[in-house]
């Protein structure tokens, strides 16, 4: 059974088309990932989601009801996890949690246990007397996460839940939605990490310029793009690399320079290793390692959108 | 239900907000003290009796004159007016000039002339008053006494007990507040108004905070929680002007009448008034504009109200200006009310407040209708 279904969702601001006749759905009990650069329309389609911008054209299902005729049902059952921080600094952790489940609807007993269940779920339990301006990075991201979560929504929308935060409070954050997955919950997860996303999501969307342009399981993703390969080399003196000739080289899609690596896409079929050999060798480069590499989420989007999800 | 939670939730989370709090509490009480303190000699008109010194040159030859000036002199003399005869070749015009009286009088047979100091103005007005008031006195009697000895006589004695020559001359009403009072009301009239501060951030706070997007998201409509704000934030501004209200009362010992209800009950149509003042102006501009338009406006509506210095004897454009200022209206109003017992002075002013409160708050909850996101 479908939790979400978006039927030629369409947004404009003016002449401007944000969202451009858009088609996507997600399963119950899966993790969906939502990929897109700045700008492609993931967040305009989150907020369309959540209620905040009306639609122009199209209509969003959750749980077979119409998000507009059935306004209030489906946003009991949304929780939204926004990508900034939208919580109360001058109020308690317990305060926050207790506030936002209230509008749901919360009362008494149930709204207490509910609101200690949630902030036990973030581990944030002994922190429930302290304010928000008290906590880390990681701590706020978590209190963010409770938020949305002690009404028991059916699904989560989480936009970017990880941006600047420890290695420690990422697993943790990442161990969580996992377990909000185990526990019954679809989730659509959006992220700049590449890596986060091909770790927890069952199913991934690639969205650039309004559109849904690429659809599938990480592997349906990646056999997309099997007439491309990525090389990468490391390099010692990065400085005298001429990129725009190494882009001149018969078969090369894109050249991209991360650190000291140089990260070559090129046409599976043509064999140009030994020109590009040749050439960082004509201009003295200085090679430490050279490594084949196995298509992943990264590269498929890049081939797709022709640009880093980080851009 | 989720109205009250709202405003229960503002409510907590203002009183958190401690540098607000301070501003709306020790704000007014610290220029209350201070305006009230500094500025005493401002607005106390009363002159002491004692002060007042008369030069007097009397050439009259006229013994009738002389027995009524004699009983005349004699009656204000013992309210503090001090007498000094004009000797020989003494310029009184000169020593009035010189500071040194607070006015000179010629009296002969023909009536009297009187020079008033300009240093001195009231103290010299008032000794002015109680001439004039003997010489019509005088006048009277002299004519009577063509008649009837008797009525003439009756006439100079009855009046000449103690007093009742200033008493006909008093210049100063006898309610009027001191600066202590003044500025009690004037103050807290101000933060009142100043409420209109914090309530322009009582949604775009929600956007700045990023929770608006929360609040959007959850099954509350967008009135529920543009009503428990208005109610959460008007009920915190009002609680700290009675704070300030019953502070300068018990404290300061400021006059605020015998009709402390009503008063509160303006002051609780002003904060109403200045929180969807503060509501519609940050709808009206963007979100830059909206701190400096606030700002000059309230200090506008500060000033020309007379929250620093009186207004009362404004003219002009000043003027005109002064007359749109809804704290001079308050202030006037409060005026009449503590120191006439004007009671039907307060209610147009609390129906204005009301009045225009509404209007700001339909067009805030029209316009969040409107708009998509908050």
């Amino acid at each position: 059974m479908n939790v979400l279904e978006i039927r030629n969702l369409t947004k404009t601001f003016g002449d401007f088309i944000a969202v451009d006749n858009m088609n996507l759905s997600v399963n119950e009990g899966e993790i969906f990932g939502f990929l897109g650069a700045n700008g492609a329309g993931k967040s305009t389609t989150i907020n369309m989601i959540s209620s905040l911008l009306r639609i122009t054209k199209g209509e969003i299902k959750l749980l077979g009801k119409d998000i507009v005729k059935d306004n209030k049902f489906t946003k009991m059952n949304i929780g939204i996890v926004p990508q900034d921080l939208a919580i109360y600094e001058e109020m308690t952790a317990y305060e926050n949690v207790s506030f936002f489940a209230g509008l749901y609807g919360l009362r008494g007993a149930l709204l207490k246990e509910r609101t200690e269940e949630a902030l036990e779920f973030v581990g944030l339990g002994d922190k429930r007397k302290a304010l928000p301006k008290s906590f880390s990075g990681g701590m706020k991201r978590r209190l963010n996460i409770a938020c949305a979560i002690a009404h028991h929504p059916k699904l989560i929308i989480m936009d970017e839940p990880t941006v600047g935060i420890d290695p420690q409070s990422r697993n943790y954050i990442l161990n969580s939605v996992k377990k909000l997955n185990q526990m019954g919950c679809s989730v659509i997860y959006t992220s700049h990490y590449m890596e986060e996303v091909e770790e927890i999501c069952t199913r991934i969307a690639i969205v650039d310029h309004g559109k849904i342009i690429a659809e599938g399981t990480k592997e349906q993703l990646k056999s997309i793009i099997t007439d491309t390969k990525e090389t990468w080399i490391g390099v010692k003196n990065a400085e005298r690399l001429d990129l725009n000739a190494l882009k001149q080289i018969s078969g090369v899609n894109s050249v991209r320079l991360e650190e000291q690596t140089v990260k070559i896409v090129s046409k599976g079929e043509i064999n140009n290793l030994n020109g590009v050999i040749q050439l960082l060798i004509r201009d003295q480069v200085e090679i430490s390692s050279v490594e084949e590499q196995a298509p992943n989420l990264e590269t498929v989007f890049l081939t797709l959108t022709g640009r880093n999800l980080r851009d | 239900m989720n109205v009250l939670n709202i405003a229960l939730f503002e409510f907590k989370k203002d009183l958190r907000d401690k540098r607000t709090l301070l501003l709306m509490l020790a704000f007014p009480i610290v220029l209350i003290l201070i305006l009230g303190t500094a500025l005493t000699n401002a607005f106390n008109n009363g002159v002491e009796l004692d002060d007042m010194n008369l030069l007097v040159k009397n050439t009259a030859q006229s013994a009738q004159l002389q027995s009524y000036w004699n009983g005349f002199a004699q009656s204000i003399g013992k309210e503090g007016v001090e007498f000094t005869p004009a000797e020989g070749g003494v310029d009184g015009k000169k020593a009035v000039q010189d500071n040194k009286y607070t006015a000179y009088a010629e009296i002969d047979d023909n009536g009297i002339h009187f020079y008033g100091s300009s240093r001195q103005t009231i103290s010299s007005n008032i000794l002015q008053g109680m001439l004039t008031s003997f010489a019509d006195k005088y006048n009277l009697a002299a004519a009577a006494l063509k008649n009837s000895p008797e009525a003439a006589d009756a006439i100079i004695a009855g009046e000449a007990s103690a007093g009742s020559f200033i008493q006909e001359s008093s210049l100063i009403p006898d309610r009027k507040p001191g600066s202590i009072d003044y500025y009690a009301i004037v103050e807290s009239t101000m933060i009142a108004f100043y409420a209109c501060m914090s309530a322009s951030w009582l949604i775009r706070g929600e956007v700045k905070r990023k929770t608006a997007l929360r609040l959007a998201a959850a099954p509350v409509g967008k009135l529920e929680i543009f009503a428990g704000k208005v109610i959460a934030s008007t009920l915190i501004n009002f609680l700290c002007i009675l704070v300030v209200v019953l502070f300068s009362k018990y404290v300061f010992n400021a006059n605020w009448g015998n009709h402390l209800g009503s008063v509160f009950l303006l002051l609780f149509t002003e904060v109403l008034l200045a929180v969807s003042f503060g509501l519609g102006i940050a709808f009206l501009f963007k979100d830059d504009a909206v701190n400096a338009v606030m700002m000059i406006f309230v200090q506008l509506a500060s000033m020309f109200g007379g929250a620093y210095f009186p207004v009362d004897e404004a003219s002009g454009v000043f003027a005109g200006i002064a007359n749109v200022s809804p704290l001079r209206w308050a202030n006037e109003a409060l005026m009449k009310l503590i120191y006439n017992d004007d009671l039907q002075a307060v209610f147009p002013v609390m129906g204005l407040n009301t009045a225009i409160a509404a209007a700001f708050l339909a067009f805030v909850a029209i316009t969040m209708r409107k708009r998509e996101a908050f």
